[in-house]
């Protein structure tokens, strides 16, 4: 029986759709146009006047700064929301909890902008890197905490019962044996902190403060007074710097894959 | 060992943001003030903020944001912090209705004698009470010399049917609804419904040659010679011309839009001395005409123009003919008279 075609030109299409843009995106950056309109020569131009944009490593350092940050606060909190919500799943309490952590991933974001910064300015608290933090982790959490919910609903407690059996206390048991099981979904969900950290920008518009300008709102400004192919460079920068980290990260699961499989058969 | 490798990570994290907040306030210099300064991006040449900053032993930070309406909204729910702020003048008005701003102190600002009177003639703020004039842009045609025969500088060239689709408009409505008001022979802040009315007229047939109403990619467009002939602003014209010399700038003799973004300074500002100091720089006529290159709009102080390069001083899309500029104006805030604008936009763009 001969295999339909369809399968295979549909991935085609969609892969088309997906990378076309970013690949212009990449070409674009080594053009010497500063209007992407028409082709005039390859150039690295825009990549040497990136390094000399100090203002876009500054919001550079900053993003990443804070994304540190909001993925390790995400990490605790989250985890910890999950634990509770999947031990007392059942009881009013804990379900109203789940409301509570589900509701940020539904509320418009500008929304949650405005309300973050009135509730901010209400307080009393400086607008700066510290408000960013705190705004970032509110929705960073409610990713994190589903994603590892989502990890603990197959997961077998068995495990942890048997570590307290043999002596170990329920702090020990919690360390070497459920935080290790759980390894890869606490690392899929900073992962997904850490991305929705550097991506954010409307909230992040409305509660940065003076000197706390992110990646986002330089880019997004300088569409409208400053040199698009930058951007591109810019981006171009970023997505090599992510396609190697994908790559580090799949090395390291495969050999570590493989490790575990030569233990087993030895 | 594998068993640590979580709570390692987490603690290393830990550790090394401790360390860049540690940097960060360490490297910060307590005895220096601060001047935060709230624009648009690439909007000062960062080798005079370097000298602002020696000359006054202070340190200038500069955020930028990407609309006026964003900048309002945050302002307006309480964010402070920012010192000196570049909206453009309509959104000035506005703020200095809301009391978001600061009277200036003429006594701190002693290069205001150097301030274009003739552009202050159609200003908002005539005597400078609240706001000081940055940057000036002219809204015009841009087109391409080539293929564009028999070009004549009026707002009547969107009606040419021979250059059909390939004409793009801004898709902004009181730039658009303004230009038809000019071409008619009316004010741009018109708030006489039959006069919009016809101005709608206008625009719906200037829209049937139109490939677009486009705020963006008609740079590209023309720079690429997709379009032929497209409204746009001088500023950013000139930095196409800059690539494609085909491109010509002109301002139609009906007049229209001058927009002028305005220093001002914040009613929550902390460091009302050194912003005032900074405008002051800003309007030093040296400072002003390198301002002016780089950036590629125009800093409104006459004392400057005569420093600048001759490509600017005789561009005509910059510096207008005095009877062209007579017939400009500037967009001024229409306050509840804003919803006529609205209805007749959306008439428009649904075609009716």
């Amino acid at each position: 029986m001969r295999r339909s075609r369809f399968p295979f030109i549909m991935t085609g299409v969609v892969l088309v759709f997906f990378y076309l843009p970013i690949l212009i995106l990449v070409v674009d950056s080594f053009n010497s146009s500063r209007f992407g309109g028409a082709w005039r020569g390859f150039s690295l131009r825009w990549y040497a006047r990136l390094f000399r944009e100090p203002a876009i490593w500054e919001s550079a350092r900053n993003t990443l700064f804070i994304a540190l940050l909001v993925t390790f606060a995400s990490l605790v909190l989250g985890t910890t929301s999950a634990l509770a919500l999947h031990r007392f799943s059942r009881s009013r309490l804990q379900r109203f909890h789940y409301t509570l952590v589900y509701t940020p991933l539904v509320v418009p974001e500008i929304l949650m902008g405005i309300s973050l910064l009135m509730a901010f300015v209400a307080c009393g608290i400086r607008l700066g890197m510290l408000t960013i933090i705190l705004a970032h982790v509110t929705f960073c959490v409610s990713y994190v905490a589903l994603t590892v919910l989502g990890r603990l609903q197959d997961f077998d407690f068995t495990i942890v019962e048997a570590a307290r059996d043999l002596g170990a206390s329920s702090w020990m048991a919690a360390r070497r044996v459920l935080l290790p099981m759980l390894a890869p979904g606490l690392a899929a969900a900073g992962l997904i902190a850490f991305t929705l950290s550097v991506d954010d920008f409307v909230i992040t518009f409305f509660v940065a403060g003076p000197g706390a300008t992110t990646l986002p709102i330089r880019v997004y400004s300088m569409i409208k007074h400053g040199a698009t192919p930058l951007i591109n460079a810019l981006s171009t920068l970023l997505l090599a710097l992510t396609f190697t980290m994908v790559l580090i990260s799949q090395r390291l699961s495969e050999s570590g894959a493989l490790k575990s499989r030569t233990a087993e058969q030895t | 060992m594998k068993i640590h490798a979580v709570p390692r990570f987490l603690l290393a994290a830990a550790v090394v943001a401790a360390g860049l907040l540690a940097g960060q306030c360490g490297g910060r210099k307590k005895e220096r003030p601060v001047l935060h300064l709230y624009t648009w991006s690439d909007y000062i040449k960062p080798e005079l903020v370097s000298r602002f900053e020696t000359e006054n032993a202070c340190r200038v930070v500069i955020d930028t944001f990407d609309s006026n309406e964003a900048m309002y909204a945050k302002l307006k729910a309480g964010a402070t912090g920012y010192d000196v702020i570049t909206p453009t003048s309509y959104m000035v008005s506005l703020m200095r209705s809301q009391g978001m701003l600061r009277t200036l102190d003429h006594g701190l600002l002693p290069n205001l004698s150097h301030v274009d009177p003739e552009y202050l003639g159609i200003a908002i703020d005539r005597a400078m009470a609240y706001s000081v004039p940055y940057m000036l842009t002219n809204t015009g045609i841009a087109y391409l010399k080539s293929k564009v025969g028999n070009f004549e500088p009026t707002w009547g060239m969107f009606g040419r049917s021979d250059l059909k689709g390939r004409m793009v408009m801004l898709n902004d409505m009181r730039e658009t609804i303004g230009a038809a008001l000019k071409f008619l022979g009316y004010s741009l802040n018109s708030t006489d419904p039959a006069e919009l009315a016809r101005a709608k007229d206008v625009v719906l047939g200037w829209k049937a040659n139109l490939a677009k109403f486009e705020n963006e990619q008609y740079k590209n467009g023309i720079a690429s010679g997709e379009f032929l002939l497209v409204h746009g602003y001088s500023g950013d014209i000139l930095q196409v011309q800059a690539e494609n010399q085909d491109i010509a700038f002109a301002m139609p003799r009906e007049g229209g839009v001058i927009s002028c973004d305005d220093l001002v300074i914040a009613r929550s500002a902390r460091e009302v001395r050194l912003a005032h100091a900074f405008i002051n720089f800003l309007h030093d006529p040296a400072v002003a005409a390198e301002n002016t290159e780089f950036i590629q709009f125009l800093c409104p102080n006459k004392d400057s123009y005569g420093m600048l390069d001759p490509s600017i001083r005789e561009n005509p899309g910059i510096f207008l003919a005095p009877e062209i500029r007579a017939k400009c104006e500037v967009l001024a805030d229409l306050g509840e008279k804003n919803t006529l604008f609205v209805e007749v936009w959306d008439e428009i763009k649904s075609g009716m």
